[in-house]
């Protein structure tokens, strides 16, 4: 299983990275005549409405698609890891406070969240990933917490900190290396998340504008068209479904929880 | 969707002194009530600020490219723009309250009216929606714990990892591939509100509200499954079925008590996630819901408007949330305990 997912994400980390060049036709080509037509061999995946071919859309969207993911994971990251190392060691009052914020955010509804702040600070990649990333900033801020919880008391702690090392060294050398495996699975799950909430996004367009591939902008424009093809939507919810699986995996397997 | 849950804390080992158990009581109902407000206040900062950082003018929008300096100053007074940002958050707050969310800048609708006139559509989604939830999540998750290592067991917990690998919005076009494509059963997309009639309303609502509901039907189940299995091996179940009560008590009258909190929550944090679903499926279904007026007003940059719906959203989810958490401490034996 394991192997497999490794396998799946290298493929998509390949396509990632050189989708445009991989893609056997130019994925913004419109051909009318072809519109709408099944899977042949010139065109494996069919054509979508416009008569462009699925199968390099597809190729050609997964690195906005990927990349999105990454962004807005590594922006919860920031936003939640530090919050959550600062709420254990800066003193009760940060720690009401930021608890408090973080209980505010996760009230904050996903997609609502995202498509407001893309229509106040403008519909762009960034701004939609900075959104989402908010949004996991609580995920990684508790995780970080409930693992570095019990090293506030660990000895070894106290130990350097009664030899005087200073607080940015303890949490940097002895306690970052116990919170980092919890903090690298959450960030395999999360980023499954991410995946799912960057197609939501791109399906209602926000982020992405729409001649530009996605793998949500694929399914949007299969949606008005499911009476003519409706094994369509398949593929790319495929697509997005294995990735995220593989991801799962990844995240439940036994050798990374071990090594926490 | 990612959610991380709180666990209800486990319960106290040794049983606090008498005297003290009504104090401890009350604090919990206090804490269970006031920080629904505190946490109000940040996100309704949060969303206010969102506003304050727009880059846009919204005079400038209004106004087009004509527009001279001083009549954007005049715009900008007009709307209270050039007052102090938290004067300007406390006065948007205060006539929140009183039911002003302000005008759109585009329309000069108040928003507020275009909100309640949304909201219902994405209510009585949402509540259909959970109800769905509750009824197959529970179903399934009694019914595998029950028969534990059995097919109905493999087959949830299955379903229910696959169900989490697929963005929310796709199970909206499989049911609508299903359902009014291959089989011509439902319609797909449109909308009649309930004041028209339950049945012509529910040919509407029940595909997306099945939609939005699987996801959390699937974590509820898991959950459900999970702590029920748990309490199942406990001892006191074991006395019970020893003193002969009947199973079905045992499992409703004890087993379940103990085992619904993970799932409650479970429920309680799905309900942003019903509600921020909801846009996605809205838009599939095409329905009158918030979902409309939110990306119409983001596509506009329609700042009071975008503020509204979100603020709106917000005191919705706050106060599910604060209903789930009172929910638990009445209902789990824990809970009225301490």
């Amino acid at each position: 299983m394991r192997r497999l997912a490794l396998a799946l994400l290298a493929v998509v980390g390949l396509l990632a990275v050189a989708g445009h060049l991989i893609a056997p036709h130019d994925p913004l080509a419109q051909a009318p005549e072809l519109a709408l037509r099944g899977p042949s061999w010139v065109h494996p995946f069919g054509t979508d409405y416009l008569g462009r071919d699925v199968l390099s859309r597809l190729v050609a969207g997964t690195g906005t698609t990927v990349v999105a993911a990454v962004e807005s994971v590594g922006a919860g990251l920031l936003l939640g890891v530090l919050p959550g190392l600062a709420s254990l060691w800066f003193g009760r009052g940060v720690e009401w406070l930021l608890l408090r914020g973080s209980d505010a955010v996760m009230t904050l509804p996903f997609i609502v969240f995202a498509v407001a702040v893309t229509g106040i600070l403008g519909n762009g990649l960034t701004q939609a990933m900075l959104a989402i990333g908010v949004l996991f900033a609580p995920l990684f801020f508790r995780v970080t917490r409930a693992a570095g919880l019990a090293l506030t008391r660990a000895q070894y702690v106290e130990a350097a900190e009664l030899f005087g090392a200073s607080r940015w060294r303890v949490l940097r050398t002895h306690v970052w290396g116990k919170v980092a495996p919890t903090v690298a699975v959450t960030a395999a799950q999360a980023t499954g998340g991410a995946l799912l909430a960057v197609s939501s996004l791109t399906f209602l367009g926000i982020g992405v504008q729409p001649p530009a591939p996605t793998w949500g902008g694929v399914l949007a424009s299969d949606l008005g068209f499911l009476a003519q093809q409706p094994w369509a939507p398949v593929i790319p919810a495929a697509l997005i479904a294995l990735t995220v699986a593989a991801l799962n995996t990844l995240a439940d397997d036994r050798g990374l929880r071990a090594a926490r | 969707m990612t959610t991380l849950l709180e666990r209800p804390e486990a319960p106290p080992r040794a049983a606090p002194p008498a005297g003290d158990r009504p104090r401890r009581r009350r604090r919990r109902w206090i804490g269970a009530s006031v920080t629904p407000v505190v946490v109000f206040l940040f996100s309704s900062l949060i969303t206010f600020t969102l506003g304050a950082l727009s880059p846009s003018n919204p005079a400038a929008a209004v106004l087009g490219e004509t527009a001279t300096p001083a009549d954007i100053a005049r715009m900008n007074h007009e709307f209270g723009l050039d007052r102090p940002f938290l004067v300007q958050y406390a006065d948007w707050l205060a006539s929140a309250f009183t039911g002003d969310l302000g005008r759109s800048y585009f329309t000069t609708i108040p928003v507020a009216d275009s909100v309640f006139a949304a909201l219902p559509v994405d209510l009585a989604l949402a509540g259909l929606a959970v109800l769905l939830a509750v009824l197959l999540g529970g179903a399934a998750g009694i019914g595998a714990a029950l028969r534990r290592g059995g097919r109905l067991d493999r087959a949830v917990t299955f379903v229910a990892s696959a169900l989490g690998t697929l963005p929310p919005f796709v199970i909206g076009i499989g049911l609508i591939v299903v359902f009014s494509v291959l089989l011509k059963a439902l319609p797909a997309g449109g909308y009649v509100g309930p004041q028209h009639g339950l049945l012509p309303w529910l040919r509407f609502a029940i595909l997306p509200a099945l939609a939005l509901s699987l996801d959390i039907a699937a974590n509820i189940a898991r959950q459900l499954r999970t702590s029920l299995v748990a309490q199942l091996g406990e001892n006191y179940v074991t006395g019970a079925v020893v003193r002969g009560l009947g199973a079905r008590r045992v499992l409703f009258g004890h087993a379940l008590r103990n085992a619904i909190g993970p799932a409650l929550t479970v429920l309680g944090v799905g309900v942003p996630t019903v509600l921020g679903g909801a846009i996605v499926t809205e838009k599939i279904f095409n329905l009158p819901g918030l979902a409309q007026l939110t990306l119409q007003a983001a596509a506009q940059h329609d700042v009071p408007v975008i503020q509204g719906t979100l603020l709106v959203t917000i005191t919705v989810v706050l106060a599910c949330n604060t209903l789930v958490n009172l929910a638990l401490l009445r209902l789990t034996p824990q809970g009225r305990r301490s």
